[in-house]
């Protein structure tokens, strides 16, 4: 087969992961096609958030974690290499987190405090222009429109994660990773959120790690399942939910854990 | 052994579907066998017994697709459990057409004159038996999940249909010679032979899902590949 290199917007290979002695990833080969929403699933510990923080090299801070592997952005930068600050790969590669943490700031600024640092925008019109687009394409504008300059906090959970999106696509990144976004939120700002992934797929390429097997059924082209650090099948979502091919991934799917 | 579910209530439901389908199979099984005997004896009581048997099919057949129902309602069953209850719909939909097929033919044997022909009786009767074993064989690579079984049973079908086609041949010829003996009996010994022929169908009809109950795929058999 024929690899083509631009198709995948995150390559990886042979990934493994220690937090001092133990392993956390295991070996773990796998690429995320451009514009597909892929979920990452697996039982608690399995190494999915883990390895999702190896995307951004959110897990540098941890100083007892150690990342060896391969890691390729748009199957050229290396995501760990000399050839890319960190916070030009965060601009590229935005996180949406489990719990919404908005600054305790206005809505509009914490829209605009993204573009600000990264320098997107030379005139406060143009930042106006990114802080309501980015809130158009999160779908929150219409229901904040009014009171831009109130706190942040003050909006409900599915607002405040939505804002989060806003403030993490107001840098326009490529890639975004989402660390089990509507775990915190009811079933009706997780339609939202579960909609809005939905819309946000034909601009960029969407990592996701879910407990909810029906959200992943629901809203992802492609699903990894994890299992103790290691990646145990990885493909179309409709096929590891109809007939995955590992015994091991059938019977996590179908709930049987004993 | 197969790992169980952390969710006890849904294990026992697909358990009960199971257990539902068997029972269901069995009075089917049962239908057929004693269909097959009319066709000698043509016995009225047990052709009404096939009739009685098919109420108690029809009844099975809901609470099949009711409890599938309520499974996929509640427990929104993904990959092997997904498969299994897809598959018991529609074999349950299969068995239930064989019953009836069962009870029709049943019936119609009854009426067949005692001076009808005995070698085309035999013919009937052999035909019948091959449908019944090829209904067994099926049923049972259904609930063992033996997949080599259920295609074995699908390439017993060429076998049915050669018979169904030389005993119409022969029903036919014995019309063109007007022999009264099968002149009288009209179409129902044809309409017999269909019976058996079409309950044969049913019966690829369940291979095919019993194989997709084990592969999650519809395979495209022919039937050079078991010959």
């Amino acid at each position: 087969m024929v690899e083509q290199v631009n198709s995948f917007a995150i390559k990886t290979k042979n990934v493994s992961v220690h937090y001092g002695n133990k392993m956390a990833i295991d070996d773990v080969t796998i690429n995320f096609t451009k514009n597909d929403v892929t979920s990452l699933i697996g039982p608690s510990g399995c190494g999915k958030s883990t390895f999702l923080r190896c995307l951004n090299r959110m897990n540098d801070v941890i100083e007892s974690c150690k990342v060896q592997g391969e890691f390729l952005l748009n199957g050229v930068t290396d995501i760990y290499g000399d050839s890319i600050q960190v916070e030009t790969l965060r601009e590229k590669i935005g996180m949406v987190f489990q719990k919404p943490n908005p600054f305790p700031k206005s809505i509009f600024e914490n829209v605009a405090y993204g573009p600000k640092i990264h320098g997107l925008a030379s005139t406060q019109s143009e930042l106006n222009d990114i802080v309501m687009e980015s809130l158009n394409r999160a779908g929150l504008y219409e229901e904040v429109k009014d009171r831009m300059d109130d706190i942040a906090t003050g909006l409900s959970g599915g607002q405040q994660q939505r804002l989060c999106i806003a403030r993490a696509i107001a840098i326009r990144p490529e890639i975004i990773l989402m660390d089990e976004p509507c775990s915190a939120l009811d079933p009706i700002a997780t339609a939202r959120i579960e909609e809005l992934i939905n819309e946000l797929k034909e601009k960029y390429t969407i990592i996701i790690v879910t407990h909810s097997m029906s959200q992943a059924s629901r809203i992802s082209q492609r699903t990894a399942f994890f299992h103790l650090g290691k990646l145990i099948e990885h493909g179309d979502t409709s096929k590891i939910f109809t007939k995955p091919d590992k015994e091991q991934t059938n019977d996590y799917i179908t709930g049987r854990f004993g | 052994m197969e790992n169980t579910h952390t969710d006890k209530n849904f294990e026992q439901k697909l358990k009960q579907l199971q257990d539902d389908l068997i029972k269901m199979s069995e009075i089917v099984e049962k239908q057929i066998e004693i269909a097959v005997n009319v066709i000698k004896t043509k016995d009225s009581q047990d052709a009404q017994l096939t009739q009685n048997l098919d109420e108690q099919v029809d009844v099975a057949e809901r609470d099949v697709r009711d409890l599938s129902f309520e499974i996929m309602t509640l427990h929104r069953p993904v990959a092997s459990d997904l498969r299994l209850v897809f598959t018991a719909l529609k074999v349950s939909k299969e068995l239930e057409r064989m019953g009836d097929h069962s009870r029709n033919l049943a019936k119609r044997a009854t009426s067949i004159s005692s001076t009808f022909d005995d070698e085309l009786i035999e013919q009937m009767y052999s035909l019948g038996r091959n449908v019944q074993s090829m209904v067994n064989q099926v049923l049972d690579s259904f609930f063992k999940k033996d997949e080599l079984k259920a295609k074995t049973s699908w390439n017993q079908d060429a076998e049915i249909d050669k018979e169904y086609k030389s005993l119409l041949k022969n029903l036919i010829e014995r019309m063109h010679n007007k022999e009264t003996s099968v002149v009288d009996e009209g179409t129902r010994p044809i309409l017999i032979a269909k019976s058996l022929e079409r309950i044969g169908d049913h019966a690829t009809n369940i291979a095919e899902e019993v194989i997709f109950n084990i592969t999650g795929h519809y395979i495209d058999l022919k039937k050079s590949d078991f010959e």
